[in-house]
């Protein structure tokens, strides 16, 4: 055992420690939310050291200490891959934990079940890092079910509410579908590879079919929330601010990503599933940028940005740079969190207002959440030397001089504008002009779990991107040349879009809205998706199944196509053929009359 | 430079090299005694420095001097200026190279049009007026 390994063990076992707990009575204390922050913060700097290994030898590990069970030709162990992404990600995915849990004391201290919720999102934290470590497909996908499954409980928190329990229902059921995918993914691995080992898959399958790469696609489009499967992250937004900000922005929807990085090594040798990629992030792309811009609930705004830049990692992953979309992943993680706590401050100091049209003037009265919402808009879009431009900046460059779909860059460009549009649509809307709310003289930052974890996360927002493109080892050939317009594109459309975006802010103040257009329309309903998906798919299915069930089963094969026909036939043709009337009575009657008669004449 | 991005689709795209095909043409075409170009790095040295595949090209030498260097200043990440800037340099000539690779693709397989569309007019009787004879044609 060397110095790798232990601490990456223990940081892991100091993760797991909370939950092992339950059996005393820790878990029932006050202090217990105080002790899980402790811990998070000791996990971090612990999981540092293999992090600094690691920067400074490109040591990687892999750790298989427990085998499970082998059935026939195939071994299921325990292991942990400790490569280049999981120990860059495991410190940063621990780092806006910390900052997260700390937020969640100041703000869910009003809530009688603090400790369950710290316990659960503990428990998502793990399952996080087994996802993120796991060597073989069957532990990852334990530690995706086990996201997904926490990720339900976490938004049905409030689950008094029926829009939270539709939420967390929604998002299992649009998971599940990638989840298919999956295991398709995984039975053809078993069957053509033996294996669900990753060494042994990126071994035997050098050129690979694009059947189980279509899997993890699926997969991904499910979790990642891409265009098909998109709608129960917004949806997702019914759930506390602080689950919002850990699961839905940094560290849950990036499993599906990078569950695609994980396998970079097959995608890098098919073209089709890169072609795939990539159209289909620039699609998600635009049309959750699209579906942001009209927004009213500020949580939601920040949901879909989060969407558009999952898009954008696929996208980088479409064009062959897994080690970008990684960064990506890391630097994104940082700022989107950060965006969510300064969004989750705002709410609770105007008394659990989301919808931006009636905030207004929070610059002067919060200005630690307005610098760092400032600071936050700025990373994500990709202003110089910020964190953001150094992931962001990079894959637009590097999609403009590879040879790619033009349409996919161009969609890609554009949504690069619109994250300033609706960036600073936020910022015009929450920060600027007059309160539009209902005077609450309690709008305070005091207190310090709520200052400390946003300044941490503001010093990370600034500085994160240059240090960790300083300390990474090149993995790849960064693209430095190219003709100035290129080099300049993607912050010439941001520029364009903050501009465009202030003109037509300040315009509101003057016109009167005119009827809504139909690209209002679209927008605003996020595309007619959801309308068209939840309900009139569902409609015409239940309608086809009653019709199917009564008339077609009950009425039709049971009852008219045998005994019914037969008695009707029978019927028709007895009276059609018959050329009786059936007139018993007079029938014997009139012979008793003929026989009366007859009788009567020969006597 | 702005090939694949527009000249590709409103351009005249039957001259536009793809770059998944190149090159069409022999290498030493026009240039007599033209060399292939020497790696630096030898294989021992990319597989002890264990660099991935992207990353063994012609600049791989200094790509090695530059992880010794940023190897023996850690935890000064900001020491291997030089050394970074001498493979940065490497790869802005070895990209000024395959660009030019392109640019001669290109204007061969636009002479390569001229010619054949000389000789559609030449078949149908419109010859070619008088021309001095450095005008390649």
């Amino acid at each position: 055992m060397n110095p790798f390994h232990t601490p990456s063990l223990t940081s892991l076992i100091i993760l797991m420690t909370p939950m092992v707990l339950v059996m005393t009575k820790t878990h029932t204390k006050d202090y217990y939310p105080y002790y899980m922050k402790t811990s998070i913060s000791y996990a971090f700097t612990i999981s540092l050291i293999p992090t600094l290994l690691f920067i400074n030898s490109g040591q990687e590990a892999i750790i298989s200490n427990w085998h499970w069970v082998t059935i026939q030709t195939l071994k299921l162990t325990m292991s942990f891959k400790l490569d280049y992404f999981s120990v860059v990600f495991i410190p940063v995915a621990l780092f806006i934990t910390w900052s997260i849990m700390e937020f969640s004391m100041w703000y869910m201290s009003n809530d009688p079940y603090i400790n369950q919720f710290f316990k659960y999102l503990m428990l998502f934290l793990i399952t996080m890092m087994i996802l993120v470590t796991a060597n073989n497909l069957f532990q990852l996908f334990i530690g995706w079910e086990g996201v997904g499954i926490m990720s339900f409980l976490l938004i049905g928190w409030w689950h008094g509410r029926t829009d939270a329990n539709t939420a967390a229902l929604q998002a299992i059921l649009y998971n599940r579908i990638g989840d298919i995918g999956f295991i398709l993914t995984m039975a053809w691995f078993l069957m053509h590879s033996n294996t669900w080992d990753l060494q042994q898959i990126f071994m035997l399958n050098q050129t690979p079919d694009t059947l189980p790469l279509i899997g993890l696609l699926l997969a991904a489009t499910g979790k990642s929330a891409q265009f098909g499967l998109h709608p129960w992250l917004p949806s997702a937004m019914e759930g506390p601010t602080p689950v919002s900000a850990l699961l839905h922005s940094s560290t849950m929807v990036v499993a599906g990503v990078f569950l695609l990085i994980r396998f970079y090594p097959l995608t890098e040798n098919n073209k089709t599933i890169q072609t795939l990629t990539l159209c289909l992030g620039a699609m998600t792309s635009l049309f959750t940028a699209i579906c942001a811009l009209t927004q009213n609930d500020i949580k939601k705004i920040v949901a879909f940005s989060t969407s558009s830049q999952l898009g954008l990692m696929m996208v980088t992953m479409g064009i062959n740079q897994p080690h970008l979309a990684f960064l990506h992943i890391c630097t994104h993680a940082f700022f989107k969190a950060m965006l969510f706590m300064c969004s989750g401050s705002i709410i609770h100091n105007l008394n659990n207002e989301q919808d931006i049209r009636k905030m207004g003037g929070l610059l002067k009265t919060m200005p630690l959440t307005s610098s760092s919402l400032i600071i936050g808009s700025l990373a994500l879009s990709g202003i110089p030397f910020l964190t953001g431009f150094y992931s962001k900046d990079l894959i637009i460059e590097t999609a403009n001089t590879s040879n790619t779909n033009a349409w996919a860059l161009l969609i890609t460009l554009i949504a690069t504008s619109l994250t300033a549009i609706y960036s600073s649509r936020i910022i015009f809307f929450v920060l600027l002009g007059q309160p539009r709310f209902l005077i609450t003289p309690t709008i305070n930052e005091n207190n310090n779990l709520l200052i400390n974890p946003i300044k941490r996360l503001a010093a990370g927002s600034i500085f994160a991107g240059f240090l960790l493109y300083n300390n990474i080892p090149p993995m790849t050939t960064p693209q430095m040349t190219m003709p100035l317009y290129l080099k300049i594109l993607a912050l010439t459309m941001t520029a364009l879009g903050f501009s465009l975006a202030m003109e037509l802010n300040t315009i509101t103040y003057n016109l009167k809205l005119n009827k809504p257009s139909p690209l209002l329309k679209f927008s605003t309903q996020l595309g007619f998706f959801p309308m068209t998906m939840h309900r009139l798919m569902p409609h015409y299915k239940l309608t086809l199944s009653q019709n199917m069930a009564s008339l077609l089963l009950d009425l039709t094969w049971l009852e008219k196509a045998m005994p019914k026909a037969l008695s009707h036939l029978q019927i028709a043709s007895s009276t059609t053929t018959s050329n009786q009337k059936g007139l018993i009575k007079l029938y014997f009657l009139s012979l008793l009359t003929s026989l009366l008669l007859t009788t009567l004449l020969t006597i | 430079m702005g090939a694949h991005l527009v000249r590709r689709y409103l351009g005249d795209s039957s001259v536009e090299p793809d770059p998944l095909r190149m090159p069409t043409f022999p290498p030493d075409y026009g240039f007599p005694g033209r060399k292939e170009r020497e790696m630096v790095a030898t294989q021992q040295e990319m597989n002890d420095a264990q660099l991935t595949l992207q990353q063994r090209d012609y600049c791989a030498h200094y790509l090695i001097r530059l992880l010794k260097c940023k190897r023996d200043s850690f935890p000064n990440f900001l020491a291997c200026k030089h050394e970074q800037h001498d493979w940065d340099y490497c790869e802005h000539l070895d990209y000024v190279k395959r660009m030019k690779e392109y640019e001669r693709e290109r204007r061969l397989l636009q002479r390569k049009k001229r010619r054949e569309q000389k000789e559609a007019e030449m078949a149908r009787g419109q010859g070619p007026g008088e021309v001095a004879p450095e005008v390649a044609l």
